[in-house]
């Protein structure tokens, strides 16, 4: 099973986050290689594991730095407002370990540099995710 | 406003009442005014959407009577 744990100093504080790289999904990599066009490198990112989240959410400017065009709409609830529409984007999600997962996610404003991804119950339906808070540890396994 | 996907999200709202009686609760790839076809899986949808028509937007939606929003916590979000 892939799986990779992180340790993270002063956990409570700073919340489950993780390094990870979101890469074009592999069906858009396959029509890319086919019509002999570039594939956009990776995009490096800070992410948090939210389980408030239905679904994953990267800051909108990395799908434009991976030449992504929407392939669905969304409507969201968020604390502070009701029904706004997003766009969805097929994505990869690349965590240490080699641990890969596909997914459609929104793409939103994120309020400040710190998190760029926050990766929500649609990936975490496919796994197991670990909190030991006592460790400032987590882990992550598919 | 969202401009891309206005037309499609058009085509999808003109053509629900027929797609809910017909597919319910399955996807469908839409592009232009065209409900290109009705697919089990969103993936599948998306698949074909991109075999089709390359990496450029088109519309994969589930079909329902009424949209559920995704709900975040988080107070991350810029809006």
């Amino acid at each position: 099973m892939p799986s990779f744990t992180t340790q993270i100093p002063n956990m409570q504080g700073v919340g489950p986050i993780v390094e990870v790289r979101l890469a074009v999904g592999s069906i858009i990599e396959e029509v890319l290689q086919k019509t002999n066009q570039n594939i956009p490198v990776p995009v490096q990112a800070l992410a948090m594991i939210d389980t408030g989240a239905t679904g994953t959410v990267v800051r909108e400017d990395i799908v434009k730095q991976l030449n992504l065009n929407p392939v669905g709409l969304t409507l969201i609830n968020t604390p502070s407002s009701t029904n706004v529409q997003y766009y969805e984007y097929l994505m990869r999600l690349l965590f240490p370990n080699n641990v890969v997962v596909e997914a459609v996610v929104i793409a939103a404003p994120l309020q400040g540099q710190h998190i760029q991804c926050l990766i929500g119950r649609d990936v975490l339906r496919h796994g197991v995710f670990i909190y030991t808070g006592y460790m400032d540890t987590f882990t992550l396994s598919f | 406003m969202l401009e891309m996907l206005k037309k499609e999200l058009q085509t999808y709202e003109a053509k629900k009442s027929e797609l809910v009686g017909k597919s319910k609760g399955k996807f469908a790839l839409i592009k232009d005014d065209q409900v290109v076809d009705v697919f089990d899986t969103k993936i599948d949808a998306i698949r074909q959407g991109y075999e089709r028509f390359g990496n450029v937007p088109f519309f994969v939606k589930q079909i329902v009577e009424i949209d559920i929003p995704q709900n975040f916590t988080s107070n991350l979000f810029g809006v």
